[in-house]
């Protein structure tokens, strides 16, 4: 009995000596610049300076009545939306045309997956040089068509450009959604596409009564992974247009670094990204429970 | 099979002790400072391969005098070097020279005492008096000196292809009537007339800036931005921005120029093949265009200065700009700042003077004597200058700055009205000045 607990305590022992390294580093890195960020929403600071002015609670009132940070929340609301739905139904495809190929099609997932090698700054820049109007790929592709009509000034136009880096946030991160749901389908047993086949079952019943429904969990995490990247969403954006033009694209994090680190209003960015964070996570566990419910 | 397995495992925790060994071995700058014990950090942001191999002689010019030195040069993106800088600088790990426009950014560093104060080492032996006297407005603060003029005078200029010009039979235009009439020629011809690349906000601003310059005089700009009874809304400024809308109208400038980026050249690919025929930037497009295109330098590239606009209060030969376009200034962090201002001479003597004029600059230096008759002649522009007015967004506070080019990236995107834009940008200085 006492050799039990002796060695209970050293197993746990054991367990914490081997978390330590973890925890240490997320304490350091993750949790301390977490509650730094919360104090320094407090203040006036130009991130240089040695003095910070105290706030208190102001920098928050200022949020709250910013109508560019609503306005940049709500962009990043619409870009779940868009997201979700133009990724999910893609990847889904994909992934079950793919698993239909079998190993011939192997050299497609490497190949399909390539977007998602690429530095985002890498894919800003390019598609800067695609979107071109002028000198562009897709303003060549449109002309070569005869579909010059369609020409948009696809990154300088206030109500077109959101729907252009959106498209190309797609394209960034379908391959990703398109390996997990493929992981996914390769877990289905093969013994119900063959019981299927036998009951005489057609490819699309297969699709629908069989694969879609057993890919629902796999659904729903994309789904919360989806929504958490969207909201934090930040680089190719940057790249890509600024948050520009007039704040057409403007997301909560491009509005956070352009305030702290721009307009060295680094209290007000720290603000910016504690509500961040607080929206996120909030975000987070909701979708969190709201799917658990439904699995239960 | 097994085998393979523990050949995997094996290696790995050979890479594993490697990395180990490696993250806790004395970093790389003490395994290269063979050379000298000493060492000054350098960061700037001239990119191109020319103008980085150019630095890097004056720096070992330096160093072959002071054997005991090393220096890190680290050359940095523009963009990318604002961000980089203030990180570092707010967290004590500061170059110990770094590059600078002056103005209100630069300000802030010195306010916070990052910065060190060169006065006095300006002073010895009268070094400052090599130097034009309007280079010194944009990095004099509280009296004294904190940076040293080194890179070329940067003003806003109209850039035009002379082969179009000739084309199309049109003369340089010294008023804005005239300007306009070449603006509505060149359109009629299928060219787009003005080139730009306004992702970036600033090469937009250009336009809102000379505009405001010639119709209000300087004088206009700097009350509004002091607050000595000016304002962002007076009528100049409205005026400017029905102006730049008349222009966006009228289709002077490219399609989908808000989306453009000027640093990756989209502007300038526009000019080079013809398709657009003027762009307004600043004169460091020589150095550029004569790197990228040299043919397109030597036969099509000309400029003039910004057209005077009839009833406007702005003196004809004034620009917007600086005398000159690049500071380097030593941080107060920095354990020797004599040998670091020492090092920066080395970047602006009679040496470097001749290889930067060769690279397509003109330095801040009295005097001066150019072949390149494309020199010589923005030479003699600026020197007739009775006023240069500082780039707003160096002039005003960072804030107030990032402010003012959204709104005007919002007036060429036609989203504003200019009545509105000017209340904005009033409203703004006001809540941030506090009167």
């Amino acid at each position: 009995m006492q050799r039990d607990k002796a060695s209970k305590l050293m197993q746990n022992l054991g367990i914490l000596l081997f978390l330590a390294p973890a925890l240490i580093l997320i304490g350091v890195y993750i949790i301390w610049p977490i509650i730094m960020s919360f104090d320094l929403s407090m203040y006036e600071w130009d991130g240089v300076s040695p003095r910070k002015l105290y706030l208190g609670f102001k920098n928050w009132i200022d949020l709250i009545h910013d109508s560019i940070f609503w306005h940049a929340f709500g962009n990043n609301i619409k870009f779940i939306f868009l997201s979700i739905i133009i990724e999910m139904p893609i990847a889904i495809l994909i992934a079950v045309m793919l698993d239909r190929g079998g190993k011939k099609f192997d050299a497609f997932k490497s190949l399909f997956y390539l977007p998602m090698l690429m530095s985002s700054v890498a894919i800003g820049v390019l598609f800067k040089y695609i979107y071109d109007p002028s000198f562009g790929l897709l303003a060549g592709i449109l002309n070569f068509l005869h579909l010059d009509f369609l020409n948009q000034d696809w990154l300088g136009d206030p109500n077109v450009a959101f729907y252009s880096v959106v498209a190309v946030i797609c394209w960034q991160y379908i391959p990703f959604y398109m390996i997990f749901f493929i992981a996914a389908i390769s877990n289905i047993p093969h013994e119900l596409y063959e019981a299927a086949r036998i009951d005489g079952a057609t490819q699309g019943q297969y699709f629908w009564k069989i694969e879609l429904p057993l890919l629902a969990p796999s659904i729903k995490t994309a789904c919360i992974l989806s929504l958490i990247g969207s909201l934090k969403y930040f680089d190719l954006i940057y790249v890509m247009t600024e948050g520009g033009p007039s704040n057409a694209t403007e997301l909560m994090a491009t509005y956070m670094y352009k305030n702290a680190f721009a307009s060295f209003k680094m209290g007000y960015g720290s603000t910016i990204a504690s509500a961040m964070f607080i929206i996120i996570t909030t975000a987070g566990i909701l979708a969190y429970f709201a799917t658990k419910k439904k699995e239960a | 099979m097994k085998r393979l397995g523990r050949i995997v495992a094996l290696v790995t925790l050979v890479v594993f002790m490697l990395s180990l060994v490696l993250v806790f071995s004395p970093s790389e700058k003490a395994f290269s400072s063979a050379g000298g014990t000493k060492k000054i950090v350098f960061w700037h942001i001239t990119t191109d391969a020319v103008g980085k191999q150019m630095i890097q002689n004056q720096v070992n010019r330096f160093l072959k005098a002071h054997p005991d030195f090393k220096v890190e040069v680290v050359p940095l993106q523009n963009d990318s070097f604002k961000t980089k800088l203030k990180i570092a600088m707010g967290s004590n790990q500061a170059p110990d020279v770094f590059v600078t426009w002056g103005g209100g950014p630069f300000f802030e560093y010195v306010r916070a005492g990052k910065v060190k104060d060169i006065t006095a080492y300006m002073n010895e032996k009268n070094y400052k008096s090599r130097f034009v006297d309007a280079a010194f407005g944009p990095i004099t603060y509280n009296n004294k000196i904190w940076a040293v003029p080194v890179e070329g005078a940067g003003v806003a200029l109209v850039w035009y292809n002379k082969e179009i010009f000739k084309k199309y039979n049109l003369k340089v235009p010294t008023t804005y009537d005239e300007f306009l009439n070449i603006v509505k020629v060149l359109k009629s011809k299928g060219i787009t007339p003005i080139t730009l690349a306004n992702k970036t906000k600033w090469p937009g601003c250009f336009w809102y800036w000379n505009l405001v310059n010639k119709l209000g005089g300087a004088s206009a700009f700097e009350k509004a931005a002091e607050r000595t009874g000016g304002s962002f809304a007076d009528e100049p400024f409205v005026k400017a921005g029905q102006m730049l809308q008349d222009l966006v109208k009228m289709g002077a400038f490219p399609k989908g120029f808000n989306g453009l980026d000027w640093d990756t050249g989209q502007s300038r690919m526009l000019l080079y093949s013809g398709k657009a025929a003027m762009e307004l930037m600043g004169t460091w497009q020589i150095p550029i265009v004569k790197a990228e295109k040299k043919e397109f330098y030597e036969k099509n590239l000309d400029f003039f200065p910004f057209p005077s606009i009839k009833g406007g209060k702005g003196d004809p030969t004034s620009l917007v700009g600086m005398a000159s376009s690049n500071y380097y200034a030593v941080t107060t962090t920095c354990k020797y700042p004599k040998e670091a201002f020492n090092m920066i001479q080395y970047l602006i003597d009679d040496q470097a003077v001749k290889e930067r004029i060769n690279y397509g600059q003109i330095p801040p230096v009295k005097g001066l004597k150019f072949t390149d008759p494309m020199l010589q002649k923005v030479y003699d522009v600026i020197s007739k200058a009775k006023s240069i007015q500082l780039w707003w967004d160096q002039y005003l506070p960072p804030q107030l700055a990032e402010t003012h080019k959204d709104i005007v990236q919002s007036l060429f995107g036609l989203t504003i009205t200019p009545k509105a834009a000017a209340e904005k940008m009033e409203k703004a200085a006001k809540e941030y000045f506090k009167k």
